[in-house]
């Protein structure tokens, strides 16, 4: 009993930082329910004095084109990456080869690239072939950074796959495409779904790529269209941050729900500050 | 760092088989598409930073070679100049705070309490909001009749609000405030795991030996943490001097170009006033100056 009790001593302990870091994460969803003279109220409002829900209605109306291009954004860069990465992942995990390490060191590199280092040419040589407003465009641009990403992380998971598996296969007459889809692919599961959950929140979030290559308002994804609320003259808070929380809404639930795969994934990846 | 379950990785007999040509192939796209769109544009910037290239001669492809001439312009500018010591500034404290903040919340989770799971993955909210969202909330916060100056004017604290993000000098730190929250849970998960990975049975016979916590931390956890600690601060330092989101959304580098860090004064350059050597020019030296920290890191941790 006693050492029960010793233990919530520690819980106790940890919420206090943990509530101070998620406190902008409350403020943001209290602002949606309140007008713009009471989020400027001083002192600010610890609750919402007149809760109402028509910032949140009137945001998701106004946005609700933005977070379709959103969705399509995500969902074009989670094909391509896992297209592109898988393979190379079994590659570097279950072969030998002259060009192994540098292979691995490249896209290790990649990895930790800015954006903005790649931004200026890629929208230079995009601008000539037509991908300047065009999902494929930002879709390719996000990629170049998910890739070897999810390659490492994948890469990591797939190591840990007994080779004896597939060596049994080949001497079946299995070839390699065979034993890549019908072996690998499936007990990879779990790695594909932590890759899966990253890439999608990574392309969630890009705002750089959609903000350079796509300057038509239709194509828009939500960063920008709540970049473009910020711009114009006298902001109305409320509903931008409504419309903020709306969006973040899939990256939260994802956090809580797989939370362990977010650390796993991060600590094998480390890529994203 | 990383910790797998399950089997042990065997050595990839496979290779003994007529491997090499089909783990070529299976590798082909992934390494065509990053060289493609990551590498070759990267050292495109070089060619762009050696040349007066902007929209228009970009275009028409008239940029003459002007050799480090964009180069020699940056450093002679004020606006350069400022923007590399506020890069210097907010890459220094950024890492100081995260890192030091991320540590302690590492120690204080390192044991198994109630609710622990569910505390961890709260702490992964600054990681998981999209950038515009934690933007979006700190140019709010920050603004002159914002949350922070209404908090600190209802405590009294301050007699007329600050200008966090519109004045000369404050918004480089305004900014790294905003960074530091942002980078916390990156430098816990890291050093988190690292903490796992120190047997048990080592501190509990320190315990009994009579340590205390700092000791514990000096003498056992930092030694052994070392790699760890290395890695989270190289990795720190390569994401820290090159954000760029975060700062466009707050203030776009201004207010009259005082908040700038490589990355936003590059991208004005380039997407705004359309001068895209010397947008390159500023990357390249960004990269070098990244290139130059990670070595005096690793350096620094062999001489220790």
């Amino acid at each position: 009993m006693k050492r029960k009790h010793h233990r919530w001593k520690w819980t106790v302990y940890a919420l206090i930082p943990t509530v101070i870091i998620i406190l902008p994460l409350y403020f943001i969803a209290i602002a949606g329910f309140q007008s713009v003279a009471e989020i400027f109220h001083k002192p600010p409002h610890l609750f919402p004095p007149n809760p109402t829900l028509a910032y949140y209605r009137d945001a998701f109306v106004t946005l609700s084109l933005y977070l379709k291009n959103s969705v399509i954004i995500a969902l074009g860069v989670l094909c391509v990456t896992l297209l592109v990465a898988l393979p190379s992942a079994f590659a570097l995990a279950k072969f030998h080869f002259t060009l192994k390490r540098p292979a691995s060191l490249i896209l290790a590199f990649t990895q930790v690239l800015p954006a903005t280092a790649v931004i200026i040419p890629l929208f230079l040589i995009f601008n000539r072939i037509g991908l300047i407003n065009n999902y494929l465009g930002v879709i390719f641009g996000i990629s170049v950074f998910t890739i070897p990403f999810a390659t490492i992380v994948l890469n990591a998971y797939i190591q840990a796959i007994p080779t004896g598996l597939m060596e049994a296969a080949l001497i079946d007459g299995a070839g390699f495409l065979r034993i890549f889809l019908s072996i690998i692919l499936p007990l990879s599961s779990p790695a594909i779904a932590t890759a899966s959950i990253l890439t999608l929140i990574l392309a969630w979030g890009d705002f750089i790529f959609a903000l350079s290559f796509l300057k038509e308002r239709t194509l828009q994804p939500m960063s920008i269209g709540l970049y473009n609320f910020i711009g114009q003259y006298g902001v109305q808070w409320n509903k931008l941050l409504a419309g903020s929380m709306i969006f973040a809404v899939f990256p939260l639930v994802v956090a809580l729900l797989a939370g362990k795969a977010i650390v796993a994934g991060l600590t094998a990846g480390a890529f994203k500050e | 760092m990383t910790k797998r379950g399950g089997a042990l990785p065997l050595p990839g007999r496979m290779s003994v088989m007529k491997g090499t040509k089909v783990a070529y192939f299976f590798l082909l796209p992934a390494l065509l598409y990053v060289l493609f769109f990551g590498l070759y544009p990267l050292l495109y910037n070089v060619s762009l930073s050696l040349r007066d290239v902007t929209f228009i001669t970009y275009i028409q492809g008239t940029a003459r070679f002007v050799g480090f001439g964009n180069y020699r312009e940056l450093f002679a500018n004020p606006i350069f100049q400022r923007t590399f010591s506020n890069t210097l500034l907010f890459t220094g404290l950024s890492i100081l705070f995260q890192f030091t903040i991320g540590f302690l919340l590492a120690l204080l989770f390192n044991r198994s309490f109630p609710l622990k799971g569910v505390l961890q993955s709260l702490i992964m909210v600054p990681w998981v909001l999209p950038i515009i969202v934690s933007g979006s909330f700190f140019r709010w916060f920050f603004s002159d009749n914002g949350m922070l100056n209404g908090f600190l004017l209802a405590f009294r604290l301050i007699e007329r609000p600050i200008p966090w993000i519109t004045s000369g000098h404050l918004p480089i730190f305004s900014v790294t405030m905003a960074n530091i929250w942002l980078g916390i849970p990156f430098n816990f998960v890291l050093l988190y795991t690292g903490l796992q990975g120190i047997p048990e049975e080592l501190l509990e016979s320190a315990e009994i030996d009579g340590a205390t916590g700092w000791q514990k931390v000096r003498f056992i956890i930092t030694p052994l943490l070392r790699p760890v600690i290395l890695a989270t601060l190289t990795l720190g330092c390569i994401f820290t001097v090159k954000v760029f989101d975060l700062v466009w959304i707050i203030t776009q580098g201004g207010p009259g170009d005082v908040s700038h860090l490589f990355s936003t004064l590059s991208y004005s350059l380039a997407f705004n006033k359309l001068h895209f050597g010397k947008a390159s020019a500023v990357l390249i030296v960004m990269v070098l100056v990244v290139a130059l920290l990670t070595a005096l890191l690793n350096l620094f941790q062999r001489e220790v």
